[in-house]
């Protein structure tokens, strides 16, 4: 049978690919962040998690900020204030 | 002209073209037109700029979209080539940050964006608005709303249940694009009123559900038909109004029911004050079910506390826009967006003279 050249239609990355820091080995008087998606039932989420990483892994302080909604991304100014106070940051992902 | 992308060599028979491009998740379920590059250099000589010049990333998977890609996704969708300076302008409108293209990819909602064609190229095309505009039958709708969600597709990489995580989807997923019936509109056509003139040709695009249908063959005036359209909009399993200052609505009249109410002196501008008015929930209803809890409301709903206190589900009547399309019947349609996305428009400015 004879043969078609066809060419694929799927797209390719051209982005620079951002390295993310490695994660810190010991979470010990450590800022850490909780980015909420604001969904349901996240914010009770962060409350019981930020128990847990201050009374078992010694963490210092724990950051707690919302986007205005599920749907669209975290203003910049939200994102600044993590990336400047936090060594670690959860995004939340609550459905 | 100098293409890039990856070439197959596939045995030269539908069945296994179609066979391949389904076994590689290259293609929508439906059969398609080989992407040859004869066919896809016929396609990108119909606009202007280079195969490799990228619009932009595409979310969710952030791959570029050259115009050789997309013309190679609007050859498999069975566009002409004067078809694809709309794809085009459509990829650039989808793009713009306002529209929010990986929410609209990634989300759990059945959105698509509809594609609303305006201006003399639409008549060029064959681009229809008239009866049955939303379902088959139209060479240039077909291809081209299929033209789209294969970039999304395949581009994008929005893939149902991986990236796109739509919970049920949508046949509106497939191909979703119209022409307003400028001929049949009392007023003043979309483009027009969105400050483009008459003879541009323009491109909007809406992240919006399906149509939902609005029948009334009852009746006679234009308050009782927008009451109908109205009720149709406002319902509590609709995402439209819970993040208010992205809400829209899309209200599509069919030509009959537009000339009832026109005929009654009602302008594009009373129409949206009608159903900005109308198209209201009480809170009491809000509070049974929807995103309630999780709402992105201004501060003065949510001071709100009398559950018969009617809330609007736009912030404002400019958030409604109004089309005529169709044929026939008494029958109008609402298209609700995703709440979190907002129409934009783009005139067709890559036309190959």
């Amino acid at each position: 049978m004879p043969h078609i050249r066809v060419l694929s239609p799927v797209g390719e990355v051209k982005r620079h690919v951002l390295t993310a820091p490695p994660l810190p080995s010991d979470l010990k008087g450590k800022t850490i962040g909780f980015l909420d998606n604001t969904k349901t039932n996240f914010d009770r989420l962060v409350a019981d998690m930020s128990g847990l990483l201050r009374e078992r892994f010694g963490v210092k302080a724990v950051v707690h900020r919302k986007k205005a909604n599920a749907a669209t991304p975290a203003a910049r100014e939200i994102l600044e204030e993590l990336a400047k106070a936090c060594d670690l940051v959860f995004a939340g992902s609550a459905d | 002209m100098t293409l890039r992308s990856e070439v197959l060599e596939l045995s030269d028979s539908p069945d296994a073209v179609y066979e391949a491009f389904c076994e590689r998740e290259w293609c929508d379920g439906l059969p398609i037109i080989p992407p040859t590059p004869e066919r896809v250099e016929a396609m990108l000589a119909a606009v202007t700029g280079d195969p490799g010049e990228s619009l932009g990333p595409l979310p969710p998977l952030w791959r570029e979209a050259t115009l050789e890609k997309l013309a190679v996704n609007a050859v498999m969708a069975g566009c002409l080539p004067e078809h694809f300076p709309v794809v085009v302008a459509a990829v650039e409108a989808m793009l713009d940050p306002a529209f929010n293209l990986y929410g609209v990819q990634a989300t759990t909602h059945p959105v698509a964006p509809l594609l609303i064609l305006n201006g003399p190229y639409a008549r060029a095309i064959g681009m229809h608005g008239g009866a049955g505009c939303f379902g088959p039958g139209f060479r240039a709708n077909a291809t081209i709303g299929r033209a789209i969600r294969l970039i999304l597709m395949n581009v994008g990489g929005g893939w149902p249940g991986r990236h796109d995580m739509a919970t049920h989807g949508s046949p509106a997923k497939f191909s979703y694009a119209i022409a307003e019936n400028e001929a049949t509109n009392p007023w003043q056509p979309l483009h027009v009123e969105l400050g483009f003139g008459p003879d541009e040709s323009v491109v909007t695009v809406f992240g919006g559900e399906a149509p939902h249908n609005v029948n009334d063959h009852v009746s006679a005036t234009a308050s009782g038909i927008l009451n109908t359209v109205s009720d149709t909009a406002a319902t509590l399993g609709s995402n439209v109004k819970w993040y208010l200052s992205q809400s829209q609505l899309l209200v599509v009249l069919g030509p009959e029911h537009a000339a009832t109410i026109a005929g009654d002196n009602f302008g594009k501008d009373d129409v949206r004050a009608f159903v900005f008015e109308h198209a209201r929930l009480p809170l009491g209803t809000l509070k049974l079910g929807g995103m309630w809890g999780i709402q992105d409301w201004p501060r003065w709903m949510m001071a709100v506390t009398d559950d018969r206190t009617l809330l609007p589900i736009v912030a404002s009547p400019k958030e409604i826009f109004v089309i005529v399309a169709g044929g026939a019947g008494k029958h109008s349609a609402v298209v609700p967006n995703c709440t979190f996305s907002r129409a934009v428009s783009r005139p067709l400015t890559r036309v190959r003279p």
